[in-house]
């Protein structure tokens, strides 16, 4: 069982804890790789916050493009983030649009991990599959 | 205290936001002249802007006035696939992402 700290240090909160269930049928080598492939590909919250307040400056719904859901993005762009009413729930739901994305990141790492080497990184075999 | 920021982590904001937003476009009337506008440019004064008249569209596309809706926004049609796909992947994550551990 791989501690989630010794590799990703900078998690904290929801994903934390959700990492490390995913962590727990890892060894060290196996755990070392994920963490180097997640790292490089999930998205750090702080910026998604900061690309959601330039909503205020007229480039509303910059994060919703970075985090993959452009049809969302175009209508935030017409509508200046919903009259500016869809950027402050954003605001204050920007932890978990940025969770969701990581969830899914780490979902596609392990697969792609298993499909490049077969058997070095299992699924945990007692969870949730996205 | 615990109990009331697991609450507070675990509610989801965005869904009940779409679903709120949905239902007043659904209940407002897009007749009136002086409709009432929490848009904040257009109390600041700006006549136009490029989601001008979106709400009224999606409203009207509801009740089947296909052609005042196109005319008044052409995109409501897409901001419907948008949100309703957006709250269905919203749903999808409560059963999910949100029940681990």
């Amino acid at each position: 069982m791989a501690n989630v700290l010794r590799h990703l240090p900078e998690l904290e909160g929801m994903e934390l804890g959700y990492i490390q269930g995913l962590m727990k049928n890892m060894d060290e080598d196996q755990a070392s790789l994920f963490a180097q492939v997640y790292r490089a590909r999930r998205k750090d919250s702080q910026m998604i916050l900061i690309l959601t307040l330039l909503g205020f400056f007229g480039f509303a719904g910059l994060h919703r493009f970075i985090l993959g859901q452009v049809g969302l993005g175009i209508l935030y762009i017409l509508t200046l983030g919903l009259c500016f009413i869809g950027t402050i729930v954003d605001l204050v739901n920007y932890k978990s649009l940025a969770y969701e994305y990581n969830i899914k990141v780490a979902h596609e790492t392990i697969n792609m991990l298993n499909m490049t080497y077969p058997g070095e990184v299992n699924p945990p075999s007692t969870g949730t599959t996205v | 205290m615990k109990e009331i920021s697991k609450w507070i982590s675990h509610f989801p904001l965005e869904l009940v936001f779409w679903t709120a937003s949905i239902l007043a476009i659904l209940l407002l009337d897009p007749t009136h002249d002086q409709h009432l506008s929490l848009c904040p440019l257009s109390q600041l004064g700006f006549d136009w802007c490029p989601g001008c008249g979106l709400g009224r569209a999606m409203n009207l596309l509801a009740h089947g006035d296909f052609e005042s809706s196109w005319a008044l926004h052409p995109l409501a049609p897409l901001a419907y696939v948008v949100i309703s796909a957006r709250m269905w992947q919203l749903i999808k994550n409560l059963k999910t992402t949100h029940n681990y551990g």
